[in-house]
């Protein structure tokens, strides 16, 4: 097919509005009459209320509410699987940043001074901060329940048969820290009512549609008077995924009955707000001398933090992809997912997945090199193909392109040149340089047993143009200009004229959640069956104008007309106002449902996906032999995307995930300790600059039409940081000859084993 | 107290309190382009220019500016006449979610006024200042140096 926009160098329809500093982010709104709301969180990780005195705050001038717990109207819970964290918590509180109540003010600084005033008595309780301690029958329990939110155990052949039949057995733990989200705009936004009686939210987020189910349920409000307005968004990467000021705004601007912003600050916002994972991963892996993986047992303890949110499809997720795309005959995977009261762990780019693969590549590394084998042929002799059964039992019947993959990380100029970037630096010998790369895989969409569709709309506009409505955000990643993309092609009509309108309850329908991967797949593909409606509404009014039969009409760049008279056509500029005279102007929808597998694995709700992305990276480094310090050289990033509708978005996604993926393998440690967060702003909580940036990345896409996707099209959002960790520990270990079990490996950790490798040397 | 600023080349008076931020005075009063909310200057999202030199403004005092030229993204240009900085972001993908952007290509242009013909190393340090999330930086330091190139074949130098 002849493209004209996918795949085409389009310029993101949002720079220049992002450039100039008009574009009006959630933070950005005002209103008339504006309250500021402020939240009291609690300072202790693990208490219980005794009482709440709020009588002080409400007395201070200037103070318009204070609310709490008793103020919630509807259900004083949310949360997107398990609706167990309270809006304003009531009895007990499990996390420092836990909120207790809130206050709306005239003035920023009075809601601060009114927040102080709120006396709450606690009663302190043991803090629960080991997941593996806190699974045991006599640790301290942070909800009535019990401290394992999720067990999920998976079992494929016969596991001591496999290590029967292995020639060598590797067993280590890992070790993945906190990861913060660090998107530039923090959790801002504005709640008020409107003159109905309806209440709209302005707060950035994942899913608007979503967020006005979960109000609904807080606020005991139907879910028509509603109104969620979550794009643009500046960055969220996941931790915007479930909700966070949204009910606290909401009951504030319905106590007043005025419009009340809220702003969180930094380290209000990483204190109290989501996390990825930490996880402590044991991993026992057989393989034959002869490097044919024969067995894998993977113990995993996930730190959910307080409440579970996603807590339970995260372990799920990274269970699925806890083995590797390889084909293992013998497996066990048993996980826990475990409440303490380290803060809270929610949803993450890569969604636990990054995590194990640090664990699973690392083995990988490690068996190579102990069997003699090149990296990349031990992963090939091994990788999973279409049509065999991966390790949590099921087939593979997409197209995952892994060997595709394989066969471009040794094409690529980093691999192929990688003698250059190894050995001691001649003018530095301090300085010792590697390379490593890993692989991974990602289900994408929501997985087996949960809905998981979207739905678009087009409208012609009155001047012939299209508005084009979709309920995903603009997070950063483009959407917008994928949607723009997909419309202007499916269309065949010019992108300028097309408006692209999303985020938002009103004005756009649900295509599900900004997440998993999906928006562009999902959305993009709504939007192409709404868009093939379209054209056909337009081919009857043009057949209309045209007296021939709809058949004989063919349409292009905003013209109808006769496919053997081209001479005769119609604008679409006339079709609008045929279609006015004739009692409107023409609305098509389209509805996707994402593809999911036909049989679900038992006991491990949600899996398996359907469709999967795979991604593999390579990574320069050079270590520090002085100090510790490891720096990433180059990168190189092969990814599995379908038909690449965006380049530069490609790149953008690839280059970003790749960083980010630098920043949790070196340097990013959200560090919790006594349920206290000691890194709660960028001076303590590093994430890379543009000096830390390599020197460069090389995107290579292996572009494979996915059939069931918008002109072939399939996600990339998440996987562009899943295997950069491994990537730069192998590498690591290629440099230095020391082996990394715990990430990020900062200097410090660095220099630690290059002193204990020095020790074991003598 | 009362300050007087000169932003985007309009002459403005304000009456502060002794503590206020930069950064609240700025974004209270409609500048809503001024970003940031980390308060200890490490995320660069709320940098504007005071007599053409970055400063992050959450930790800049309103009072100790007085009588300064005060530049936000939207004195160098708008959307019918973007500057040579902003349309390289712009062309280039530089911009993701946007919200480092103005901050970025603050100290971009600044960087651009004192040196027309920065190496990379050069870039990187100017943008070391400005956290970004969404991107690994490649396309903004791309778009540093076509900016540059822009500006000098224009032969103004850009300023504004």
């Amino acid at each position: 097919m002849d493209l004209k926009y996918v795949g085409k160098d389009i310029p993101r329809v949002d720079a220049y509005e992002k450039v100039t500093g008009t574009t009006k982010y959630m933070s950005d709104l005002s209103f008339d009459g504006m309250l500021w709301g402020k939240v009291l969180r609690s300072i202790h990780p693990h208490a219980l209320i005794k009482s709440i005195d709020t009588s002080k705050a409400k007395a201070l001038p200037g103070v318009e509410a204070v609310v709490t717990w008793e103020d919630v109207p509807g259900l004083n819970g949310f949360g997107i699987a398990i609706q167990d964290q309270p809006v304003l918590c009531k009895d007990k509180v499990r996390y420092a940043g836990d909120a207790v109540a809130a206050v709306a003010a005239v003035s920023k600084e009075i809601a601060e001074e009114a927040a102080l005033l709120i006396e709450v008595e606690y009663e302190v309780l043991p803090v629960v901060d080991d997941p593996i301690r806190a699974i045991e029958p006599d640790s301290p329990k942070v909800h009535e329940s019990g401290n394992i939110l999720l067990h999920t155990e998976i079992r494929k052949g016969d596991i001591d048969k496999g290590f029967d039949e292995a020639d060598l057995i590797i067993e280590n733990t890992y070790y993945a820290s906190r990861q913060e989200h660090a998107f530039l705009e923090t959790e801002d936004g504005i709640a008020l009512i409107e003159e109905d009686g309806t209440l709209t939210v302005y707060a950035g987020s994942h899913y608007p549609h979503r967020d006005q189910l979960q109000l609904s349920r807080c606020l005991n409000m139907p879910v028509e008077k509603i109104r969620v307005v979550s794009s643009p968004v500046g960055g969220a990467f996941g931790g915007k995924d479930e909700l966070t000021i949204q009910p606290i705004m909401a009951l504030l601007a319905l106590k007043t009955g005025k419009p009340v912003k809220m702003v969180m600050p930094r380290e209000e916002s990483i204190i109290s707000y989501w996390k990825r994972h930490p996880m402590i991963m044991i991993y026992r892996t057989g393989v034959k001398r002869d490097g044919t993986l024969v067995a894998n047992d993977v113990k995993v303890y996930a730190d959910t933090g307080a409440y579970a949110s996603l807590g339970g499809p995260i372990l799920n997720l990274a269970l699925e992809s806890s083995c590797g795309l390889y084909r293992i005959p013998h497996v066990h995977i048993d996980g826990y997912s475990v409440y303490t009261n380290n803060g809270i762990s929610g949803a993450f780019r890569g969604f636990g997945v990054p995590q194990v693969t640090f664990a699973m590549e690392s083995q990988m590394d490690i068996i190579a090199e102990k069997l003699g084998l090149d990296p990349i042929e031990f992963r090939r002799k091994n990788i999973l193909k279409k049509g065999e059964v991966a390790p949590i039992g099921h087939h593979i019947t997409t197209d995952v392109e892994s060997e595709a993959v394989l066969d471009a990380m040794e094409g690529s100029r980093l691999w192929r040149e990688r003698e250059r970037y190894r050995g001691t630096d001649k003018n530095r010998p301090w300085i010792k340089r590697g390379v490593g790369l890993a692989l991974s895989w990602q289900g994408m969409g929501l997985g087996v047993g949960l809905p998981d569709f979207g739905d678009a709309v087009i409208e012609m506009d009155p001047d012939g143009g299209f508005i084009v409505r979709v309920g995903c955000v603009e997070i950063g990643q483009g959407a917008m200009t994928v949607y723009a993309q997909v419309a202007a092609e499916a269309l065949r009509f010019p992108i300028e004229r097309i408006r692209v309108v999303i985020g938002d309850t009103r004005n756009a329908p649900d295509a599900g959640p900004t997440t998993a991967s999906r928006a562009a797949y999902v959305g993009g593909k709504a939007i192409f069956l709404a868009a093939e409606e379209m054209n056909e509404k337009i081919k009857g009014y043009a057949s209309g104008m045209l007296s021939v039969s709809p058949d004989e009409i063919e349409i292009d760049d905003g013209s109808a007309y006769v496919k053997t008279a081209k001479d005769k056509r119609v604008s679409y500029e006339e079709i609008s106002s045929y279609a006015i005279e004739r009692g409107g102007l023409p609305v098509a929808e389209g509805h996707f449902d994402l593809p999911t597998a036909d049989k679900a694995i038992e006991g491990a709700f949600g899996l398996p996906h359907h469709i999967y992305s795979c991604c593999g990276q390579i990574a320069a480094v050079e270590v520090n032999t002085l100090t510790g310090q490891a720096r990433v050289t180059d990168g190189a990033v092969v990814v599995d995307a379908g038909t690449v509708i965006n380049q530069g978005g490609l790149e953008g996604q690839s280059e970003g995930g790749f960083v980010m993926g630098t920043g949790y393998a070196l340097t990013e440690d959200l560090i919790i300790e006594n349920g206290v967060v000691k890194t709660p702003n960028f001076s303590t909580y590093i994430i890379p600059t543009s000096k830390d940036m390599p020197s460069s990345i090389e995107t290579i896409p292996v572009t494979n039409y996915e059939s069931t996707g918008p002109f072939g099209a399939k996600g990339i959002g998440e996987i562009g940081m899943v295997p950069t960790a491994p990537a730069v520990t192998n590498a690591i270990y290629d440099a230095a000859d020391i082996r990394v079990f715990k990430i990020p490996a900062t200097g410090e950790r660095i220099y630690e084993l290059l002193k204990q490798k020095k020790g074991e040397n003598k | 107290m009362k300050v007087t600023y000169i932003i985007n080349g309009k002459k403005q008076e304000f009456d502060i309190s002794p503590g206020e931020i930069l950064l609240d005075l700025l974004r209270d009063n409609g500048y809503m382009e001024v970003k940031g909310d980390c308060y200890e200057g490490t995320c660069g999202a709320c940098t504007v220019l005071i007599n053409n030199v970055p400063y992050a403004s959450c930790t800049t005092l309103a009072a100790g500016v007085d009588e300064a030229e005060i530049t936000t993204v939207k004195g160098l240009g708008d959307i019918n006449n973007p500057h040579p900085v902003q349309q390289a972001f712009a062309k280039f993908g530089a911009v993701q979610c946007g919200y480092c952007t103005p901050g970025e290509i603050l100290s971009a242009y600044a960087l651009l006024l004192k040196d027309p013909d920065p190496g990379e190393e050069d870039i990187k340090r100017a943008l070391d200042g400005n956290l970004c999330r969404c991107s690994g930086y490649m396309q903004q330091i791309e778009a540093v140096k076509i900016a540059a190139k822009m500006m000098r074949e224009a032969g103004d130098n850009g300023r504004v």
